[in-house]
């Protein structure tokens, strides 16, 4: 029966029906996350408080931001097809150094990539955190969502700087349209005491940005390993399914495969990013620090289960594993006598 | 020694309770009404319907049964150390602890109002904030990351709302001190760690008004 119904779904692409938007739109990579050296605490920006946010149209704009970040189930059925919350990679609201920081990314767009000859933007860049990490439907450029998740960006890293290099004042008010660019542009405009001392690259590059790589393990990965790992570790947390904690309706606990999870195009799913991930951030608050090589394995078992499809994909699991996942994942490749991707959940279901 | 005077009495009342209740040889959803016998001997502290009593044990309604069932065995084995619940503990023994835990489960709690993470995005109160944003400055993450919305927590993350302030202060003073241990990695000890003398007396007011 699944089957048939893929094969329907194959041939009405042949013959051009449009039965799957989302893909079409889809730029051709998703741009892995940045794995960097970890440096020195002193050296990481610290945003003012969430208090310091102006009063006012910006302001709100901002606040809107922090607040679709934190519960981005807000935007379940219209924008995200899985229970995760922006927050749960990005730690402590996108304001964590070397768990993502927003304030990291915002400095690195535009980014100009070869591989397309396009410059994406940063409001690009959240596109495909929806697409991807949130399973669900991108808002469209320029909508009050991606404004408002530019403008706390936005907000965290120059309250950052301003505060880092001793300059007095509010943060300067951007216009919509100069909000989604992102910071790494000619015409972006920076308090004189800070562009005397860092410029574009230097900015681009911002200590705590990304998560720092994990150290190299002794042995190559392993899944088999990894199970170990997670029922020590991780189970009393993320569950024995790997399916989170469900808590008065919302995942406070988010589920880390199956349906509920971020689907194969995600950067999560690359074995090296997870372990970045889980070796600098995880069990939460760092009760416990695994080894690299425990961080290695983990990640392999938990990316080495189903999830939802790839959005690029067009029927055949080894057209999109040849064309879109020739790195350290586990798509297309066979496990327990399964290939993943063959099964995979649908993208962007309702709830 | 007021501590095993008081425990002396709550034993007394607690085993004359047990021959005055009624002890229903039933299914297990006409258990649920009445009290099982092998729950009797937590009523005098906690409550007929697990509600609680001041000071003597806190409330049980609103905790999740595989939650309640794996506390009694920390007792058991002293990783939670209690002078009264260590010997109480073990007078619940094999297939009884489920029933014990599964009574107190069922029993209901008043309905609040929930708060969700992002609610607010600016929080005056420190017991609020600590509970909905944490302190990353020294790696606390938010009560609301594992206790969930108004911590009403579910399965092995208690409920924190409405909870008794005494019985949260002495637990996440318990924690600091290695008195109570069981969960896994030590997380909880580990975030308790990091809380001042100040903020676990907020963070108790905080969630026991939740009500």
């Amino acid at each position: 029966m699944k089957f048939q119904a893929k094969n329907i779904l194959g041939v009405a692409a042949l013959i051009g029906f449009n039965l799957t938007p989302i893909a079409d739109e889809l730029p051709d990579r998703q741009q892995a996350l940045p794995s960097v050296a970890k440096q020195a605490e002193h050296l990481y920006i610290e945003s003012a408080a969430l208090a310091d946010i102006p009063a006012g149209e910006f302001g709100d704009k901002v606040r809107l931001g922090y607040q679709l970040f934190v519960n981005t189930q807000q935007l379940r059925d219209k924008h995200v097809g899985n229970e995760l919350n922006c927050v749960n990679c990005h730690l402590n609201a996108g304001n964590k150094a070397n768990a993502s920081p927003l304030w990291g990314a915002y400095f690195a767009y535009p980014a100009y990539r070869k591989k397309n000859d396009k410059v994406n933007s940063f409001e690009e860049r959240l596109q495909g955190c929806f697409t991807y990490s949130m399973n669900g439907k991108a808002p469209e450029s320029g909508s009050k969502e991606l404004v408002a998740l530019s403008a706390y960006s936005y907000w965290l890293g120059m309250s950052g700087l301003m505060l880092q290099h001793n300059v007095a004042g509010p943060v300067p008010e951007l216009s919509d349209s100069e909000l989604v660019k992102g910071a790494k542009r000619d015409d972006f405009i920076l308090p004189e005491a800070i562009s005397s001392k860092m410029d574009q690259n230097a900015l681009a590059q911002l200590p705590g940005r990304g998560y720092p790589a994990v150290p190299k393990a002794e042995q190559a990965y392993s899944p088999e390993r990894g199970a170990k790992v997670y029922q020590a570790h991780c189970q009393s947390c993320h569950g024995k399914d790997g399916q989170g904690q469900m808590i008065a309706g919302v995942a406070a606990l988010p589920p880390l495969w199956g349906p509920q999870s971020y689907n194969w195009g995600a950067g999560m799913h690359r074995v090296g990013t997870a372990a970045d991930f889980i070796y600098e951030n995880m069990p939460l608050g760092k009760s416990v620090q695994l080894t690299p090589q425990q961080a290695w394995d983990v990640s392999a078992y938990i990316n080495s289960q189903e999830r939802p499809q790839d959005p690029r994909f067009k029927g055949q699991v080894t057209d999109t594993q040849k064309q879109y996942h020739q790195h350290d994942g586990y798509y297309g490749k066979t496990i327990s006598g399964k290939v993943l991707g063959s099964a995979s959940s649908a993208n962007f279901p309702k709830k | 020694m007021n501590k095993m005077i008081t425990a002396a009495i709550f034993v007394s009342s607690a085993l004359s309770i047990q021959v005055s209740a009624s002890v229903p040889d039933a299914s297990p959803k006409e258990l649920q009404q009445t009290v099982p016998a092998a729950a009797q001997v937590c009523l005098s502290c906690h409550g007929a319907q697990g509600q609680g009593i001041d000071l003597a044990g806190p409330k049980l309604a609103g905790l999740s049964s595989a939650y309640m069932m794996q506390q009694i065995k920390l007792f058991q084995s002293g990783s939670r150390q209690n002078p009264l619940m260590q010997p109480m503990s073990m007078t619940v023994q094999g297939d009884n602890i489920k029933v014990v835990a599964d009574y107190f489960a069922s029993q209901s709690v008043d309905k609040i109002n929930l708060h969700y993470r992002g609610d607010k995005v600016v929080i005056a109160d420190p017991a609020e904030k600590i509970a909905y944003q944490g302190d990353w400055s020294r790696d606390l993450p938010a009560c609301f990351s594992c206790h969930g919305p108004s911590g009403v927590g579910a399965e092995q993350f208690p409920r924190l709302a409405g909870q008794q302030a005494s019985y949260l202060k002495t637990q996440l003073e318990a924690w600091q001190s290695g008195t109570r241990k069981g969960d896994a990695d030590n997380m909880m000890g580990n975030v308790a760690s990091k809380l001042t003398a100040a903020e676990i007396d907020q963070l108790a007011q905080y969630f026991a008004s939740l009500k």
